[in-house]
């Protein structure tokens, strides 16, 4: 055969076993990212609930299941209602987002605590966290059943 | 997770990937052991040549075998893809320097043996990773006094008397310390970060307006480093301080997560700049060159102008293995490298590249992630990957004139056994890390 042909297919070959070797490595990450984009889900806390520690309510009042959005104030129509003069009418939520619950202030007077600092930013909570407001303080329990309900 | 998605639906990549989803490195090791066997083939038709070429390509398949085999077998759990892009990515390098200069080809085939030997002793054998940290100021001493060895006993195979002496050399054997120094800093940073990683938490955590990095803290790594930036400036090696310097302000980011640290780093990479660019003949040919380096095209410019001048030429395809002429580049077999591809492989062979060092970079960052455990582990996976990617990006973008030009290898893919064997190490770390270590 006569050698330009020759190095013309070995061209060839070089380019062609370059593309696949690029087209199986993308075909692997794509794989491997659709594996870890399942991962989360897998891992997901979707459950919890609140458990208020001080001051001591009546037991009726002393749990609340979390659910995906969870509001925290004063005025009536809240999910979880505060008897305190130091709370604000809307004072703070508990949101899930992509599996990860998050504390956010909703302009509150006097502010919302995590684990006794002032939050300043909406923040991510992890089980066993406590939230202040006024004198009330709530603990979280994450990925646990609620044995009550 | 591996069980439950087999009852899905298969597309087309399941034959490459496998069923179990760990990816197929058969296949790939198989494509790019084709895409070699092309390179080498081209340029035995090229060129009047010898049993060298073939034993190069003997040596890269059971090297690939031979540790994707020992590998499956002793660390089941290892990430595969990493070991695929380093073989391919030293496979081409074997490729470029048969093409470019075949008189250091057996050399160069004869250090990918030892390189792939040690990084499979790394990655098999646990107690590495406790060594790298319980011995870490011995071993930081012993590369330290290599380095200093350097300037008394420095030497440069090329045997040019003005050339920068930054070889050890026994007989035939030259040995560049200072390649192993990265491997050997970055393990030191990480090992004390980590110790520190809970003084930084704590008191970053406190006050919003207090630093967590305190002299006090940082201070003995500043010392290390300032210890080997002395070392390496007075050896004009100034392209691995650079690389030190950024891969050091890299990691206190990580582990500090103050963003004000690489605001103020890259204000004193220019600082430095300015200041290097008074002092060093070198830098100031660098800079001045990089700005405009066509007036003095036939002179001081000559070699940046030729590797632009070799990218031109490339094209889209490249001119094919053997037919185009990267040997106007001078020294193109080590710095140059990736001009050279450029040039032979054209833009294509610069996308493979470029994505292989991506995957590279994406992996060992995914392992350093996962370790949530130990923080060791995660920066050391962390602070390995940067420096094998700051160092591609550095001369990638130093021979295409984007950034001044700074010699340093490409890894995997220069010339250059103490470069290859030191990435060789940085791999064989990576995939223990990657295979979980406790």
């Amino acid at each position: 055969m006569n050698i330009e042909v020759t190095i013309f297919l070995l061209r060839l070959l070089a380019g062609l076993s370059l593309l696949a070797f690029l087209l199986a490595l993308f075909a692997v990450i794509w794989r491997n990212a659709g594996a870890a984009d399942q991962q989360p889900a897998a891992a997901k806390i979707t459950h919890g609930y609140l458990v208020c520690e001080q001051p001591p309510v009546a037991d009726a009042d002393r749990r609340c299941s979390l659910r995906p959005i969870v509001t925290m104030g004063r005025a009536d129509g809240n999910t979880v209602v505060i008897r305190d003069d130091f709370a604000s009418a809307n004072h703070a939520r508990i949101v899930l987002e992509q599996g990860k619950w998050w504390l956010e202030d909703r302009q509150s007077r006097n502010g919302t605590q995590l684990n006794g600092e002032t939050i300043t930013r909406r923040t991510i909570l992890t089980d066993g966290d406590e939230i202040g407001i006024g004198k009330y303080r709530y603990r979280l329990h994450l990925n646990r059943e609620d044995l009550a309900l | 997770m591996t069980r439950t998605d087999v009852s899905n639906p298969v597309p087309l990549h399941r034959a490459i990937v496998g069923s179990r989803g760990r990816g197929n490195v058969w296949v790939l090791l198989l494509l790019a052991g084709l895409f070699i066997f092309a390179g080498m083939a081209s340029i035995a038709l090229t060129r009047p040549t010898d049993a060298q070429l073939w034993a190069g390509f003997a040596v890269w398949i059971i090297s690939a075998l031979g540790a994707a085999t020992l590998l499956k077998w002793r660390l089941p759990s290892h990430d595969p893809l990493l070991l695929v892009l380093s073989m391919f990515l030293s496979g081409w390098g074997l490729v470029a320097i048969e093409r470019l200069a075949p008189a250091f080809a057996d050399r160069q085939a004869l250090w990918l043996v030892i390189s792939v030997l040690t990084m499979l002793g790394i990655a098999v054998f646990p107690q590495v990773l406790r060594w790298l940290r319980g011995y870490r100021y011995s071993l930081l001493a012993a590369a330290l006094l290599l380095l200093a060895a350097t300037i008394v006993l420095g030497r440069n195979p090329s045997g040019f008397e003005f050339a920068p002496r930054l070889w050890l050399g026994i007989g035939a054997f030259y040995f560049q310390p200072s390649e192993i120094m990265k491997v050997i800093l970055v393990a030191f940073m990480v090992s004390y970060l980590a110790e520190q990683s809970a003084t930084f938490r704590a008191s970053s955590d406190g006050s919003a307006g207090a630093t967590g990095l305190s002299l006090r803290l940082i201070g003995p790594i500043v010392m290390m480093w300032l210890l080997s930036m002395v070392i390496l400036v007075w050896q004009r090696d100034l392209g691995t301080a650079m690389l030190f310097f950024i891969v050091f302000l890299l990691l206190l980011y990580l582990s500090s997560g103050d963003p004000r640290l690489l605001l103020s780093g890259a204000l004193l990479i220019v600082a430095a700049g300015v200041v290097a660019y008074q002092l060093f003949d070198v830098v100031q040919l660098r800079v001045d060159i990089w700005f405009n380096p066509w007036p003095e095209a036939d002179g001081r410019a000559y070699q940046i102008v030729q590797s632009l001048m070799a990218f031109a030429a490339g094209g889209i395809a490249g001119t094919g293995v053997g037919l185009g002429a990267p040997g106007y580049i001078p020294v193109v077999h080590s710095d140059f490298i990736f001009s050279a591809i450029a040039e032979e492989w054209g833009l294509l062979g610069v996308i493979a590249i470029l994505s292989s060092f991506g995957v590279l970079a994406w992996r060992g960052m995914a392992i350093a992630l996962k370790h949530t455990g130990s923080v060791f582990h995660r920066l050391l996976a962390a602070g390995l990957t940067m420096t094998l990617l700051v160092q591609a990006l550095m001369i990638m973008a130093g021979v295409l004139k984007l950034l001044p030009l700074t010699g340093v290898t490409l890894p995997f893919i220069s010339y250059g056994g103490s470069s290859l064997f030191a990435c060789h190490i940085m791999l064989g770390l990576l995939l223990r890390l990657s295979a979980g270590a406790r």
